[in-house]
């Protein structure tokens, strides 16, 4: 996975506000680009950009909130801080509802954005480094046999090798080899480590 | 002349001549002469008969022997010339005294001719015909000028009217009924009293000329209105006059002042223009309040337009501190931001400024208007707006439209209701056509701006009731907005109305008149 330097995308409409705002942030060490409507935006989106955005929830066009359900859509995963006007509370309420980490007010302190910005990176990055995970777990789940899934589901909902054998109608050590075969694919010798790994795919895999 | 058989045409047309002399022969050839010719004849044989007929009768002519027994021709005529009923009629002397005296005599009491004796028939035809058509034309003139005289003093007693008449000097040489009645006294009173010092206090040296003073003394007419007038007994009264010259010889003057009380009516307008300012008044408040109300409705939109370069002020701020944070300070860069600093806040003042002008009470007045500058200022406004409703606004104005004389915030006023309807209209539409507005002149001398959109459209009774107080098309209308625009749009000289288009949506219009007045 070839994943580009983190950035700070400002979506924002205003050309002070984001002229600004770009020059905020690059003074406090962040990579920024600014995109001066949601399609420019949009335009420009790949899976792979990684940190995240700051979006003007009010915009002529596409406004913020649409661009949201695109990005959503896309199953893209970049944080989203909203920036509200006064009087946005209703459409902040629903921005959170449709997945965004925060939202600020307008005129906000720069203290407070600077912050909540620091905070989506950080989530930015740990969810990457999650869905890193997720991804090698998917990848090994992908090897396994069909035999060998059936005695994996299984494993995890806690059956013996013996019980295991009777229902399946097979040897006690046909079962004990393909276990092994599935510890060794996914990469672990602990039952309650495999557990995990596969619980932390399951909603993707229900999903997909 | 006609003979006519009905008595009051012979009372009219038929000249009575009397015939007087003490010799009954004499009275013969004279009737023989004259009848049949169209006159009634009377006839007396000494002079107290005469004067008797003549007292009764009024004849044209009579023809008077001087030579008589008792009572002389000459006294007869005396008697006739002093008698105003009989003093008229032309007395054609009768005698056989041919001299110069006798003559002079006669002429000297009055006598109009004289016949000799023995007569001439046709001399004497021709002489009775003169003097009877003479005297009645004469008649004829006095009654009709005696009836002009009646007709004119009616009319001056009936006039509202005062009228004086007043001599070079300002005397009231007249003063009809309604001229004493408005002064509070009779009109013998007010004959005779100098106009100026009756009505007027004395002037103080350097005060102009008193009323109708111009006109007795260069002959100008005179017309003023709202004038205090004093009566005699002290009290004044709100007048209007006009004083006319009225030539006394030359380069001298009498005046024909005539003026009327308007203290009533004076009342009465100043109680209409009280209901018009008070009217005028309420439009102002009430447009006033919707400015307010329409503010209301933008708020958040305002909101955002200051919190937008407060927004950037802040970001700025923090940039600079951080510049001067450090070692080595970017000069220039750090002067930049300060300036895009110094450009936000007055980007923040112009919206408030824009803000208070719109919201300012009352309004400003007629003034001389820019029409592109003024709408583009609106459209700034209605774009507050436009990112709620998501629609854009495009201006089109005509480079050669005209300046327009109007009042700016109430045209603002207008041109704002109606682009915010249209954007409204056009979001519920959900439609991405933008609204549109143009401004061009008319062949009428008049500049018509009109706000289309393609929107919902109007409902079908609109012409009946759209620009009525209360009807709305709006969930959350009021239906105050057009019918407040239609009064301000009356109120600037102007128009206001709406068309469906071919393409659908409606076109709102409205117009004002040139600044130049063309």
């Amino acid at each position: 996975m070839n994943e580009t330097q983190p950035m700070v995308y400002v979506v924002e409409d205003d050309e002070a506000v984001r002229d600004s705002l770009e020059l905020l942030l690059k003074s406090e060490g962040h990579g920024v680009q600014t995109f001066a409507t949601a399609n420019a935006f949009l335009d420009e989106y790949s899976d792979e950009m990684a940190g995240c955005i700051v979006l003007d929830i009010r915009m002529p066009g596409m406004d913020g909130m649409e661009l949201q359900r695109r990005l959503n859509e896309r199953n893209a995963i970049l944080p989203i801080i909203f920036v509200t006007g006064h009087g946005d509370v209703p459409l902040a309420v629903d921005a959170m509802k449709g997945g965004a980490v925060d939202f600020i007010q307008k005129p906000y302190k720069e203290e407070a954005l600077l912050e909540k910005i620091h905070t989506a990176l950080e989530q930015d990055r740990e969810q990457r480094a999650t869905l890193g995970q997720k991804q090698e777990i998917q990848r090994r789940l992908e090897t396994l046999t069909p035999r060998e899934n059936e005695i994996m589901d299984r494993m995890i909902a806690g059956q013996a090798n013996k019980v295991i054998a009777i229902e399946l109608d097979i040897s006690q050590r046909t079962v004990e080899i393909h276990r092994s075969r599935v510890m060794h694919k996914m990469g672990t010798h602990s039952l309650a480590h495999l557990v995990r790994m596969v619980m932390s795919v399951k909603d993707r895999i229900d999903a997909s | 002349m006609t003979e006519s058989i009905t008595d009051s045409d012979q009372d009219r047309d038929e000249a009575t001549i009397l015939l007087v002399d003490d010799n009954p022969q004499n009275l013969k050839v004279l009737y023989e002469t004259l009848k049949d010719r169209g006159y009634r004849l009377l006839i007396a044989n000494e002079g107290e008969k005469a004067l008797n007929l003549a007292e009764r009768h009024q004849p044209e002519v009579i023809l008077l022997d001087i030579m008589m027994p008792g009572m002389d021709g000459y006294e007869v005529c005396r008697h006739l010339k002093a008698s105003s009923a009989t003093a008229d009629s032309a007395v054609v002397f009768l005698s056989a005294l041919d001299d110069v005296d006798a003559k002079v005599k006669g002429f000297g009491l009055g006598g109009a001719d004289y016949i000799a004796k023995p007569f001439q028939a046709q001399e004497v035809i021709a002489r009775v015909t003169t003097h009877a058509r003479v005297i009645q034309l004469e008649r004829q003139l006095q009654a009709r000028n005696r009836q002009l005289e009646g007709d004119q003093t009616r009319i001056l007693n009936a006039i509202n009217e005062g009228i004086y008449g007043l001599d070079p000097d300002g005397n009231i040489v007249f003063a009809n009924p309604a001229a004493a009645t408005m002064a509070a006294t009779t009109a013998d009173d007010l004959v005779g009293r100098n106009f100026f010092r009756l009505h007027f206090p004395e002037p103080a040296p350097g005060d102009p000329p008193l009323p109708a003073q111009s006109t007795c003394r260069q002959g100008v007419a005179e017309h003023q209105r709202n004038l205090k007038m004093r009566r005699p007994n002290g009290e004044t009264f709100a007048v209007e006059y006009r004083a006319t010259p009225k030539p006394e010889g030359a380069d001298r003057y009498g005046a024909v002042v005539v003026f009327r009380d308007i203290s009533v009516e004076l009342e009465n307008e100043q109680a209409l223009e009280e209901a018009r300012a008070l009217v005028e008044e309420q439009r102002d408040q009430l447009a006033h309040a919707s400015r307010l109300s329409t503010m209301g409705e933008m708020a958040a939109g305002f909101a955002h337009e200051v919190n937008q370069p407060l927004t950037a002020i802040s970001n700025y701020v923090r940039v600079a501190l951080r510049l001067m944070a450090s070692e080595d300070i970017d000069r220039a860069l750090a002067e930049q931001t300060l300036q895009k600093i110094e450009a936000q806040s007055h980007r923040a003042s112009e919206v408030i400024r824009r803000l208070r002008r719109f919201v300012k009470k009352p309004a400003s007045g007629k003034e001389i208007i820019q029409l592109s500058g003024l709408l583009e200022e609106t459209r700034r406004f209605a774009e507050v707006d436009s990112r709620v409703n998501q629609v854009e606004v495009l201006l089109a104005v005509d480079d050669d439209v005209p300046d327009v004389l109007a009042d700016p915030i109430q045209v603002q006023q207008v041109a704002l209701n109606l682009i915010r309807n249209a954007m409204e209209s056009t979001r519920s539409a959900a439609s991405s056509e933008p609204v549109r507005v143009l401004a061009n002149r008319t062949e009428s001398g008049f500049v018509r701006v009109e706000v289309k959109d393609h929107g919902l459209g109007l409902p079908d009774d609109a012409e009946e009731r759209l620009f009525l107080p209360f009807f709305t098309t709006k969930e959350e209308g009021m239906g105050i907005g057009l019918a407040l625009c239609r009064t301000l749009m009356q109120a600037q000289g102007g128009e206001i109305g709406f068309e469906r288009p071919d393409d659908g949506g409606a076109l709102f219009w409205f117009s004002l008149p040139l600044a130049d007045g063309e």
